[in-house]
């Protein structure tokens, strides 16, 4: 803590404008360098000390263990190494929010919703469907629609909207046949 | 992460330019304005079968670094005979694959290999120069390195 606060005097003095010679220079240099990261080489930010006392960047410090997640050792001297085996150092002027937590923003996880299913798993898949049809233009409404899907859609029990929808497109699909077959007649 | 790299790459350079070890000299005319490949000279330290002579390194560095290892070659003309350095180059050093820590630098790669060249017994090739110079990457960190403990003998 000595040299600490004997290079915030240099500096504060240097601020000052008074003469820096190189000796107070040297001093201040090599007092910095107690504090730097072993990693980036900078003044530690967000500072962390291991158990076995090096100090990092815990943004440095957590891209390392990032990068080798089986074998966490310490940079400097290969002892273990964790998130766990560390310890936050809290400066004066910092604020008391602990790094391991601030930073790095964690990628939040992805939830996606299970796709609807029927009771019973169908033979090729949940999405096996095949449609046979006539590509000209009146005719189209002839394809037909033979999909394994189907039928599982009909063993699930189904809402309001969708015995509406259904009814709808039989009641549609009946006014085009009626339809065709007065073409056909006329 | 890349501009981590870069600071970290001047403050090295710097320093080995200020303060370089003994027999470690900065080639200040090979570096590109990205820093991304550095020449180095090393030269053989006293008393030992590397004597007086001089050999060059090259280290190229990914955007990754400090956190993955730079690529360490010898180039030029006088490529060591040492029982773990091919004849193309290549250096068979744990540090420059597995066993690399951010906490290494280039000054400390330099002083790995002088002391690798210093603790040589005798000047041979690695015993499978001819097949591994024939069949291997570019890119020494491309090759499955099987490490030996020199210590031992």
């Amino acid at each position: 803590m000595a040299s600490a606060s004997s290079a915030s005097h240099n500096n504060s003095s240097n601020n000052a404008g008074t003469n820096s010679n190189t000796e107070s220079n040297e001093n201040e240099d090599s007092a910095q360098a107690n504090f730097e990261c072993n990693i980036c080489l900078d003044t530690a930010k967000d500072a962390v000390v291991s158990f076995c006392g090096h100090l990092f960047c815990w943004p440095c410090l957590h891209t390392w263990l990032e990068t080798r997640p089986n074998n966490k050792v310490c940079p400097v001297c290969k002892a273990a190494i964790s998130r766990d085996k560390v310890i936050p150092l809290y400066g004066r002027g910092c604020a008391n929010q602990d790094p391991r937590e601030k930073t790095p923003p964690r990628p939040s996880g992805i939830r996606s919703e299970p796709e609807n299913q029927g009771p019973f798993q169908n033979f090729w898949g949940d999405n096996f469907q095949v449609s046979f049809g006539i590509g000209a233009f009146p005719f189209g409404y002839f394809s037909t629609n033979f999909g394994t899907n189907h039928g599982a859609d009909q063993q699930r029990p189904q809402t309001e909207q969708e015995q509406n929808e259904r009814f709808l497109s039989e009641v549609f699909f009946m006014v085009v046949l009626i339809s065709f077959f007065f073409l056909m007649l006329a | 992460m890349s501009n981590t790299m870069e600071k970290r790459l001047q403050k090295e350079l710097m320093k080995l330019v200020s303060e370089p070890p003994a027999g470690v000299t900065f080639d200040s005319e090979s570096a590109d304005s990205k820093l991304t490949l550095w020449k180095v000279k090393v030269v053989g330290a006293k008393d030992t079968l590397y004597d007086g002579e001089s050999f060059i390194l090259q280290f190229k560095f990914t955007p990754k670094y400090p956190f993955e290892s730079p690529q360490v070659i010898f180039i030029g003309p006088n490529i060591p005979v040492h029982p773990h350095i091919y004849s193309n180059g290549h250096i068979c050093l744990s540090i420059l694959t597995d066993d690399w820590s951010p906490a290494l630098s280039v000054q400390a790669v330099c002083l790995s290999i002088v002391s690798m060249l210093s603790s040589c017994k005798k000047k041979v090739r690695p015993p499978d120069n001819v097949v591994y110079v024939s069949t291997c990457s570019k890119n020494p960190k491309k090759t499955n390195w099987y490490y030996h403990d020199d210590s031992q003998s």
